[in-house]
């Protein structure tokens, strides 16, 4: 499942958040969204997840044009920065959501929920926490939850804003490397937002760089290293060498 | 991010596709409308009604209601009680909030509850704690009776009763502030050699006082408003102990009801000043405390 | 323990001393009345069949209509904080207009609006309802006096909700209903059953504005603060205290179940690990 952007942009109160971005993530690929803070780069994730919807352009998934769809029908999974987890809920409960607000007839049996919610905890490794609340986990577990409940609903993409923002520098590495291995279990086609360029470069495929709801450069990490198209990449970047 | 805001008055393009986070246009017309309704039919008409009551037989019959001696007599002892009662529980809401948000000991919680005593006791109860204790045949009624001293069914009784109704609201304005906000500047000052009541008057003071504008307005409002708890300690003499509120009562059940509801516009007049007033205080009350805490 | 700040000894001395004059020695006075006679009497006084009516009337009363505005105030509370409309911001103020108004300016003019040849008394008496002078008149009046409650503790739990944990819910595929009674009741529930507690409890004591609506009828239209003030009328302050004493438990007990649900809130959302 591929995603396909183009010359999407979006203002806010007059202030142009995203600038005739276009993008193409291939099906099966991580890529990375990576800028500076304000650089746009939240806004187009919630423009594809159908959080926000475009002035102009056009989104597609896969070749169909979701643009005019809304955020369910799109089917994208969508993990927010702070994870958005229903408090009230239990872990199980909460990764269970999404299957039991379908429609009757489109609803798996209880038994059904019940075993595929079991199989993402396994997948997300926290089998022993579903009785829990969000409040009893820690970060690192709740970024987990958050993901399980976004994949319960078998998503066509998946899309990260900050997965790793909210976590103490021990954690993020740790899930950084898990995410890694996750993506490469499951081939989903994934895209995710982050500022810091060292998570971009070591787990993603791809990384495209935005500046002032502009889209900077696209290319694989070695590639943007090796030659940044502008004086903002090579400066963002901190590359030391001249161009 | 404002996304959950909705504008009801901005036509949205019928091609775009409903936000995530936002409802229908006929569920939030029908909301927007039975709300609507709910204020026109509890609170807009019945402020009408004061007004259209008031003014029915014409303005020359309402602003006489003014110049009758027994109104006058009841806009004085209003203002007397108001007058000793604000300030006293100004000073007993800025002393409780003191000890409450700035040091920790035994019963606090308690005296915290207790101040909140009048929010959820029945006024008439007020009235009657006072009657039981100052009446003639109360607590203290024979040892009273001895020395001459009237409490109930006179002015120190409604002094008393307005008190106790009105005490709540400056220490429950000043609670919350005066917590979010922290004693570091005081400490400060204190290493800088300034004295208790220093300390007080040019740290504490300057960083609560729409707080405390606050809590002085509401109390005020009460103070002036009150009717079951007074009218229990009252005894309702003519000239001689009716409040405002009470004076509205009697000439009501007098039939004399144009005088009765222009004396009535007389205090909805001043709630919806303190309406105003308390939204004014409420949003710079909201900026000193955003100050305090960025 | 030595104490930084000054003040504690004058501050917390005035505070128990002020407390003390205006309350614990009065409210004893209340109790040691009520205990003054018989208790046999006590007890015949306020389980006698005309202040037992009035206790049903008062507690009844006040339950529909906080419940009443349980509902009305949760519309007026979501409107305020989710629409934007020409004189919200008029409406969000005037939403105290119950707190600031006297009881006895809000009795009559809730009296001359609802009685039969009001503005809408009148057009109520069309289709046959009577809403003054009669127990429709009490549920009215305390809808007033109880409305800003729920709005109040309402409006800052859904300015609080996080508009993320909504969309999260819509992405996976809960419609705005599903959103709403999942997600969104459960987290406003605790500050609704606070609201119409409150609400509850400040109707059950309410005096002031019913007085002129109720028609004060005994045994039909009597609430129980009235029954006080007619007792110490007739110089019977025992019969008075009791019955003060009964109503005062149970506010006691409203309070209780105020902070028994925020407990219960607070171990829902963070219970003990």
């Amino acid at each position: 499942m591929s995603i396909r952007v183009e010359a999407l942009s979006k203002k806010f109160a007059g202030h142009a958040a995203v600038q005739d971005a276009s993008i193409e993530v291939g099906t099966g690929k991580l890529v990375a969204l990576l800028g500076p803070s304000g650089s746009g780069k939240t806004t187009l994730l919630r423009l594809i997840a159908g959080l926000e919807f475009p002035d102009s352009g056009r989104v597609f998934f896969h070749g169909e044009e979701v643009t005019h769809k809304n955020a369910y029908e799109r089917r994208a999974g969508f993990v927010f920065q702070h994870y958005a987890l229903f408090q009230h809920l239990s872990v199980f409960d909460n990764i269970a959501f999404g299957l039991e607000v379908r429609p009757r007839a489109t609803r798996p049996h209880r038994n059904e929920i019940r075993e595929r919610v079991h199989c993402l905890l396994q997948l997300v490794q926290l089998e022993a926490f579903a009785k829990r609340f969000p409040s009893q986990l820690s970060g690192g577990q709740r970024q987990r939850v958050a993901l399980a409940r976004a994949l319960a609903i078998e998503p066509r993409v998946l899309l990260l804003d900050e997965p790793f923002g909210a976590l103490d520098a021990k954690v993020r590495k740790e899930l950084r490397a898990w995410l890694r291995r996750f993506h490469d279990e499951t081939h989903i086609t994934s895209l995710f937002v982050t500022h810091d360029q060292e998570e971009a470069f070591e787990v993603a495929d791809e990384v495209v760089i935005l500046n002032h709801g502009h889209i900077q450069q696209i290319g694989a990490p070695g590639l943007l290293q090796r030659e940044p198209a502008n004086a903002f990449v090579h400066d963002f970047l901190g590359l030391d060498f001249q161009i | 991010m404002a996304g959950a805001i909705q504008d009801l008055t901005t036509v949205r393009q019928s091609t775009r596709p409903r936000r995530a986070t936002e409802e229908g246009p006929l569920t939030r017309w029908t909301l927007t409308l039975l709300s609507a309704g709910f204020f026109t039919a509890f609170l807009l008409l019945p402020l009408g009604a004061v007004f259209a009551e008031g003014l029915r037989r014409g303005a020359g019959l309402y602003f006489r209601t003014f110049t009758d001696p027994a109104t006058l007599d009841a806009i004085k002892l209003t203002l007397f009680t108001a007058s000793i009662a604000v300030p006293a529980n100004t000073l007993f809401g800025v002393a409780a909030a003191w000890a409450i948000t700035r040091f920790e000991f035994r019963g606090k919680h308690f005296l915290s509850t207790l101040i909140d005593l009048p929010l959820w006791v029945s006024p008439v109860i007020a009235g009657l704690v006072y009657v039981l204790l100052f009446g003639s045949q109360g607590v203290l009624g024979p040892w009273l009776k001895a020395h001459h001293w009237r409490i109930i069914y006179a002015t120190p009784g409604i002094v008393i009763a307005t008190v106790f109704v009105t005490f709540p609201f400056v220490a429950r304005g000043l609670i919350p502030l005066m917590q979010a906000q922290g004693s570091a500047e005081e400490e400060a000052a204190l290493t800088l050699g300034a004295r208790g009541w220093q300390v007080f008057l040019r740290v504490t003071l300057p960083k609560i006082k729409w707080g405390l504008l606050y809590g002085i307005i509401l109390a005020n409002a009460r103070a002036m408003g009150e009717f079951g708890a007074v009218s229990v300690v009252s005894g309702h003499i003519r000239g001689l102990t009716n409040t405002v509120p009470l004076q509205i009562e009697i000439l009501y059940n007098e039939y004399a009801f144009s005088a009765a509801f222009a004396l009535a516009s007389l205090l909805s007049l001043l709630a919806l000043v303190t309406l105003g007033v308390k939204s004014y205080v409420e949003w710079r009350a909201r900026q000193q405390l955003e100050q305090s805490q960025s | 323990m030595r104490r930084i700040l000054p003040g504690f000894p004058l501050t917390l001395g005035f505070s128990v001393v002020y407390l003390t004059l205006i309350v614990l020695i009065p409210f004893a006075a209340l109790a040691a009345k009520a205990f003054s006679g018989s208790w046999l009497h006590l007890w015949a006084v306020v389980t006698s069949p005309r202040v037992v009516a009035s206790y049903e009337l008062s507690f009844g009363a006040a339950l529909a209509a906080s419940l009443i505005n349980g509902l009305f105030g949760f519309i007026t509370a979501w409107v305020l904080t989710r629409y934007r409309f020409p004189g919200r911001r008029i409406l969000d103020g005037l939403v105290d207009l119950p707190f600031a108004l006297p009881t006895a300016v809000a009795g009559i003019a809730l009296t001359a609006l609802y009685a039969p040849n009001g503005w809408v008394g009148a057009l109520l008496a069309k289709i046959g309802i009577t809403a003054a002078f009669n127990r429709l008149g009490i549920v009215l009046a305390l809808v007033f006096i109880g409305f800003p409650f729920v709005v109040r503790t309402l409006q800052p739990v859904l300015v609080a909700l996080s508009e993320e944990v909504e969309e999260a819910a819509a992405l996976l595929g809960a419609t705005r209903l599903q959103t709403f009674r999942r997600v969104i009741f459960p987290a406003a529930l605790p500050a609704l059953l606070t609201g119409i507690a409150l609400s509850f409890g400040r109707a059950v004591g309410e005096y002031g504005s019913i007085v002129f609506i109720s028609g004060n009828i005994p045994y039909k239209t009597e609430i129980t603060p009235l029954l006080i003030v007619s007792k110490l009328e007739e110089y019977d302050y025992q019969g008075a205290a009791g019955i003060g004493l009964v109503m005062l438990l149970a506010s006691l007990g409203i309070l209780a179940l105020i902070n028994t649900v925020q407990w219960w809130n607070a171990r829902r959302i963070h219970p003990a690990h």
